[in-house]
């Protein structure tokens, strides 16, 4: 057992984490607003999020969202964008989730 | 190796360092006061004097030294124990100071300064024993700011304060605890370099927001210090202006059995129901510490007491 769960911490091991506080500036599909920051991976891309986002909202039916972060829309993982900018994981990244207008093809890739 | 502070350039210049420790050693003057003081009180049973041999005159007999003393022909003589005179200096403490960017963003720098200088003072005024403090972050080793066996004084206080600047862009808690427990190997072996050091004493204080990933390795990691009977209380300094560590969750993407083709589903928890410091404390304010401080050395004295006698 100790060695099952060592094996898998160890292979998680260079997973990064980063708090995002997810803001939305349309109403209908905004957070109650004492959502928090929330700790993250970096790996996860934009469909990962948008899965997190349909949990915090408690959608029936989940809507396709894309993130904008400092105005860009997030086309990589988390780190990769973070990497490609120079910011530090130590910082909380400020996501603004707008609805898809056009879901994206591979929907499954994280 | 581990590297010394020597060995790096500092992260503040000297005059700035000078300044910040001047200020906050004057602005945490009266609650080191009354830290030393509860401290005084937690650790006055555990200096209390024990009975040892071997002597030639002394308070009791030792009954374990008659035998060979008849069998000797008289002639091996120290057969009393003495009451010896405590040794002071029988714990190591390390004060281990998160330097990440993080600390800032949440305005626990101030927080995190203050608790040092807090900590720092009070510990050396009460000579309670060996002192060290590290910074930690995204370098490659912990910086070592003040080493064991070095008196603490003003000056090394701004020593100290040379070696922070809330810039790094990690933080590494697994490497900060297997540096930590190299370095009290070191230490231990360098009080009593033949082994059999049954009266020291080691304890960590960690200083940090708290954030930090890796808990599975974090968590053999303590295993193994608790298991070379290093002590680690982790202190979270939770100045967050908005919102608490305590009102933190962290998501997380997790293989699902019951799908069996290894779909992702997603975990939502709160951060802290995974932290890997059985021993961690919360506090938002300078002026708790003293007390909430005390408390955890309090009963962490009281089992090495209790270990040791
Ligand atoms: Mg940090």
């Amino acid at each position: 057992m100790d060695s099952l769960s060592s094996a898998a911490a160890s292979s998680q091991a260079v997973q990064r984490q980063v708090r995002v506080q997810l803001t939305s500036k349309q109403e209908d599909i905004a957070l109650p607003e004492n959502t928090g920051p929330i700790l993250v991976p970096t790996g996860l891309r934009r469909y990962a999020l948008s899965t997190l986002v349909n949990n915090l909202l408690g959608s029936d039916k989940p809507i396709p969202f894309e993130f904008l972060i400092n105005g860009t829309f997030l086309r990589t993982s988390i780190d990769e964008y973070l990497t490609a900018n120079g910011i530090s994981a130590e910082t909380t990244l400020e996501v603004e989730y707008v609805r898809a207008l056009i879901p994206p093809l591979h929907i499954a890739s994280f | 190796a581990i590297h010394l502070s020597s060995t790096l350039p500092p992260l503040t210049p000297e005059i700035e360092a000078r300044r910040l420790w001047s200020f906050y050693e004057s602005a945490t003057n009266d609650l080191s006061l009354s830290l030393t003081e509860q401290l005084r009180l937690i650790l006055a049973p555990t200096l209390a004097t024990k009975l040892r041999g071997d002597f030639r005159t002394g308070k009791r007999l030792n009954i374990k030294r008659i035998i060979p003393y008849i069998a000797s022909q008289y002639k091996r003589d120290k057969i009393w124990m003495r009451r010896s005179i405590p040794s002071k200096r029988n714990y190591q403490i390390m004060l281990a100071v998160d330097d990440s960017k993080s600390m800032l963003e949440s305005g626990s720098g101030q927080l995190a300064f203050e608790t040092l200088a807090l900590v720092a003072k009070s510990l050396s005024m009460l000579e309670a024993g060996d002192l060290c403090v590290l910074g930690f972050g995204s370098e490659e080793h912990v910086r070592v700011a003040h080493g064991f066996g070095k008196p603490f004084s003003s000056d090394a206080g701004s020593q100290v304060f040379q070696h922070f600047s809330y810039q790094q862009t990690g933080t590494n808690v697994r490497k900060l605890i297997a540096d930590s427990i190299a370095l009290f190997r070191e230490a231990r072996f360098k009080r009593s370099p033949g082994g059999g050091n049954a009266d020291l004493w080691q304890l960590e204080l960690i200083i940090s927001d708290g954030i930090c990933e890796d808990h599975e390795t974090i968590r053999r990691l303590v295993r193994q210090a608790q298991e070379e009977r290093i002590m680690i209380v982790f202190i979270i300094v939770d100045a967050v202006k908005g919102s608490s560590i305590l009102d933190l969750t962290q998501a997380s993407f997790e293989a699902d059995p019951a799908s069996g083709s290894g779909e992702m589903k997603l975990k939502m928890k709160r951060y802290l129901e995974g932290f890997p410091f059985p021993y961690y404390l919360v506090v938002r304010d300078v002026r708790e510490l003293p007390a909430v401080l005390a408390t955890a050395l309090k009963q962490w004295f009281a089992e090495v007491v209790d270990v040791s006698s």
